[in-house]
């Protein structure tokens, strides 16, 4: 009797260990789910933006942004041709202080929250195997501002490359910026502008 | 990352925060030293050199004029106020945005428009109050520089012009139109000087932002307001599908120039080249004026 027992539970756990290790394991997010949870954790942050201060958002989002955004493709858009001039370190350096501007952009100019939510509208697919999912800031009393977030696979996940707020291109800007700065003035020159702004956004 | 920061939201939404790149009264802050730095080439800005130095010129006349006289005005007026002034010229503007609305044939939008300024002009109490907006007859932005736009013609160089700020060669023919289109414009002076000063004063929220987040705020006005233009241009439809077959090849920076023939205003645009030269020195002069006397008066 003991014995069929066993078996019986041999076989259920035989059964339900592949399903296991698939629960185990989260189904990757489509590119939609990776807009809305960013944005949500976004929200959060402005939410209980005024108790937990810059350093409080800050952490709050660092991950967030991290796994939602594949900073080192933004990277080596930004930089172009001269991304394989840079030396591995170089290119180290960049990535995590893109990660760490990115960052200390949102804790400093989504710092509270009165009301705002985001509307999801459309997805479309591109040419070049990426998506583009289109939505809505809705601020109460003020005209809505479309955000358009630019993805790329990698791997199984899906990653914003791009954000497009009515129209205008952060990644466009930056690439026109930060190339000029780089040609001008060379990449000690970037890092240490890049460090300024992040100071900047702390104290302000 | 957004650049469109809930900071601006709050202070005067996006559109105002790249229109004050130049659009409005002098919109840009203080002069970047960008003196015997080697230029990276545009193609959308074959005159950067003379842009830069224009850009420089209004920022110290905003600095030293447009920006105290500014800060004056906000001390003295409550935002309610300066919110009704802007609601009031917007009105006006109104007039501008339906003739062009039917210039592109959007006869719908141009009707919209056209009870828009009916209804702020009455019960909204000559504009100063925006009822509209409650009757879901929404502010479109419709200007001649995208009616010529819609017709074809390309955008050309990217100029700065003294005092104007930021347009491209288009964008003459669109200013001389919309100006002769405004009913603001056959008012009087100190109601011009009115409509100058409280954009500028409104401005000020979006134009600490540009301070904030660019790392060279005349590349920063020049991208934004181009592509801000783009996309009105192609009312939205330009931005999202074209960046992203853009950014498709991570290894062509820079390539992109924006839709326009460079060759066909190279012409009308070497005589302004030459005109601005000799701007460039009065700018000069005016620069080492203001320095003296503010130095006299720290003495």
């Amino acid at each position: 009797m003991r014995t069929k027992y066993r078996q019986i539970i041999a076989l259920v756990l035989a059964a339900l260990f592949p399903a296991l290790l698939l629960a185990a394991e989260p189904e990757a997010k489509t590119a939609r789910q990776v807009v809305e949870v960013f944005q949500g954790h976004l929200l959060e942050a402005m939410k209980s933006g005024k108790r937990i201060g810059y350093a409080g958002r800050y952490e709050k989002l660092f991950n967030p942004v991290a796994q939602s955004h594949d900073l080192e493709k933004i990277a080596r858009i930004i930089v172009g041709r001269e991304w394989e001039k840079l030396t591995k370190d170089q290119q180290h350096t960049f990535v995590d202080v893109l990660i760490r501007l990115s960052v200390s952009s949102y804790a400093h100019n989504f710092r509270d929250y009165n009301g705002e939510s985001f509307v999801f509208e459309s997805l479309e697919e591109t040419g070049k195997g990426g998506v583009v999912v289109r939505s809505l800031f809705k601020i109460p009393n003020d005209k809505d501002v479309k955000f358009d977030y630019m993805l790329k696979q990698n791997g199984d996940t899906w990653r914003i490359i791009n954000i497009i707020a009515n129209g205008v291109s952060d990644l466009a800007l930056r690439r026109t910026e930060y190339t000029s700065v780089l040609q001008r003035e060379g990449f000690d020159a970037l890092i240490k502008r890049l460090n300024e702004k992040i100071d900047n956004h702390s104290k302000m | 990352m957004h650049r469109t920061y809930k900071k601006n939201f709050t202070d005067g939404r996006l559109l105002l925060a790249i229109a004050l790149a130049g659009l409005v009264f002098l919109g840009e802050c203080a002069a970047e030293n960008v003196k015997n730095q080697p230029i990276a080439r545009s193609k959308a800005d074959p005159y950067e050199r003379v842009n830069r130095k224009i850009f420089q010129f209004n920022d110290t006349v905003d600095e030293y004029l447009a920006e105290p006289i500014a800060n004056a005005y906000k001390a003295i007026t409550p935002q309610f106020v300066r919110t009704g002034i802007f609601n009031f010229y917007n009105n006006l503007e109104t007039a501008n945005t339906i003739v062009n609305a039917f210039l592109q044939g959007k006869p719908r939008q141009g009707l919209d428009n056209t009870g828009r300024l009916l209804v702020n002009s009455t019960l909204g109490l000559a504009g100063f109050v925006d009822v509209a907006k409650y009757l879901n007859l929404e502010h479109n932005d419709e200007d001649f520089d995208q009616t010529l736009a819609l017709w074809g013609l390309p955008s050309g160089p990217y100029l700065v012009l003294p005092f104007l700020g930021p347009t491209t060669v288009r964008g003459i023919p669109g200013i001389l139109f919309d100006t002769a289109a405004n009913p603001t414009s056959y008012v009087g002076i100190p109601v011009q000087l009115l409509y100058l000063l409280n954009a500028r004063a409104n401005a000020q929220g979006a134009l600490q932002f540009i301070d904030e987040a660019a790392l060279d705020r005349y590349l920063f006005t020049r991208e934004s307001f181009l592509q801000w233009r783009q996309n009105l241009a192609s009312d939205g439809q330009f931005a999202s599908l074209d960046y992203f077959e853009e950014f498709a090849e991570a290894d062509t920076a820079n390539a992109a120039g924006f839709p326009g023939s460079v060759e066909t205003f190279n012409t009308a645009s070497n005589a302004f080249t030459g005109a601005t030269a000799a701007f460039d020195k009065t700018a000069l002069h005016f620069r080492t004026v203001l320095a003296k006397l503010s130095g006299s008066q720290k003495q």
